[in-house]
């Protein structure tokens, strides 16, 4: 039996690599088990600080832009965001986990980040 | 005996083609009021998915779409016998009923355009350089924001020059769509993923339009597919295990990746889904 769907490309090998990138993005479920419980807890609790710490981000570069922070205030929030990027980096590493790993697929909503 | 389903078609009437599906079991209508479930027997679930097992449930559900409207079930949706089928046809008939009367005579059709990220990103930089406001970096913490700063306007502009592209090329597709969905920069490099559902009689029209629109900027690279029965476009009132949820959108995805795989690399590819008779 033959179907009839036409599949057009010039570049089947670069759109075959971008489809697989985008359906690997992220996993359809959190694995828990015994054995890996720890690192999903861990997974699950530093993506809401990820979410978090990016908002703060954009928060301030939103303020950078707009010119509304003094001297101070910059040097203030660049040492924060920083210092919380650092220990982002940290417990990521103590708990093996990438930075693609940090998001959650809220189904028709879409990725978290 | 469990039962494979293909399908929810408008029509109780029995198939009058012999179309053989999985397990090459042949596939035939169970009627429900004036609708139809659409299944072949199964003797064991489906352990792997298998590009030749996600191309056999495709084709028998474009065979039917030859004939029907389609409301194509997702890839594995096996139902334990005929009494949960009816049963499962009961409680769902409003809902099918809506949906194969919006989709009727209406096919789907998927435009994938993907940029070079990189370049883009590499003419962003040049140009914000070009008008870039001197930020004293003194220290480590006006060094970093000085840097987070730069890759925030970076990501800023990326994500406009997405948005102005897909505007330019959705106003030239959306005159023949009823409905559609698109999706900006699944990855940097898939600057959009669409799907744009198209009334049969305008189908030459849209295609002609993606011919139109593939001559233009040598910079994009376009895969277009189709016509498809509409994985994308079926919406339940009731959340459902069997129609649509998110694997069923992959199940077209997987779909088109089998048959991009399937073809020669270097040269243009015209495919059609090869699965052989059974």
């Amino acid at each position: 039996m033959i179907a009839n769907s036409v599949v057009e490309t010039d570049w089947p090998e670069e759109f075959s690599e971008e489809i697989e990138k985008a359906q690997n993005a992220l996993p359809k479920k959190i694995d828990a088990n015994p054995k890996t419980v720890e690192k999903g807890l861990a997974k699950l609790v530093l993506t809401l600080i990820e979410l978090i710490r990016k908002l703060l981000e954009k928060q301030a570069m939103r303020r950078v832009e707009a010119g509304s922070l003094s001297d101070e205030e910059i040097e203030r929030v660049g040492e924060t965001l920083m210092k919380l990027e650092n220990k982002m980096n940290e417990l990521k590493q103590i708990f093996g986990l990438k930075d693609e790993e940090l998001n959650l697929n809220l189904g028709p909503l879409g990725d978290l980040m | 005996m469990k039962l494979y389903l293909y399908g929810i078609i408008d029509s109780s009437n029995q198939i009058t083609e012999s179309i053989y599906g999985l397990e090459g079991s042949n596939v035939y209508n169970v009627p429900f009021c004036d609708i139809g479930a659409v299944v072949s027997e199964i003797s064991q679930p489906i352990q792997d998915v298998t590009e030749g097992a996600v191309l056999e449930h495709e084709a028998v559900a474009e065979k039917l779409m030859a004939n029907f409207t389609v409301l194509p079930a997702r890839f594995q949706t096996i139902i334990d016998g005929k009494d949960s089928l009816l049963s499962m046809m009961q409680s769902y008939y409003e809902d099918f009923k809506d949906n194969l009367a919006r989709l009727h005579n209406k096919l789907e059709f998927g435009i994938k355009i993907i940029w070079s990220a990189d370049k883009v990103k590499k003419s962003i930089v040049k140009a914000l350089k070009k008008g870039e406001q001197r930020m004293i970096d003194s220290s480590p913490s006006k060094r970093f924001i000085k840097e987070k700063f730069e890759k925030y306007k970076i990501d800023e502009e990326f994500e406009a020059k997405a948005d102005r592209f897909i505007k330019v090329m959705d106003i030239f597709f959306s005159k023949f769509a009823s409905e559609k969905k698109l999706k900006k920069l699944k990855t940097d490099n898939l600057l959009l993923d669409a799907v744009y559902l198209i009334e049969k009689d305008r189908e030459n029209d849209f295609r002609e339009t993606f011919e139109h629109i593939k001559s233009g900027p040598p910079c994009l690279r376009y895969l277009f597919s189709g016509p498809w029965p509409p994985y994308n476009f079926v919406v339940l009132s009731k959340k459902s295990d069997f129609l649509r949820d998110s694997e069923q959108a992959d199940l077209f995805d997987k779909v088109t990746k089998c048959q991009v795989l399937a073809g020669p690399p270097t040269q243009r590819l015209v495919r059609r889904a090869g699965v052989d008779s059974i």
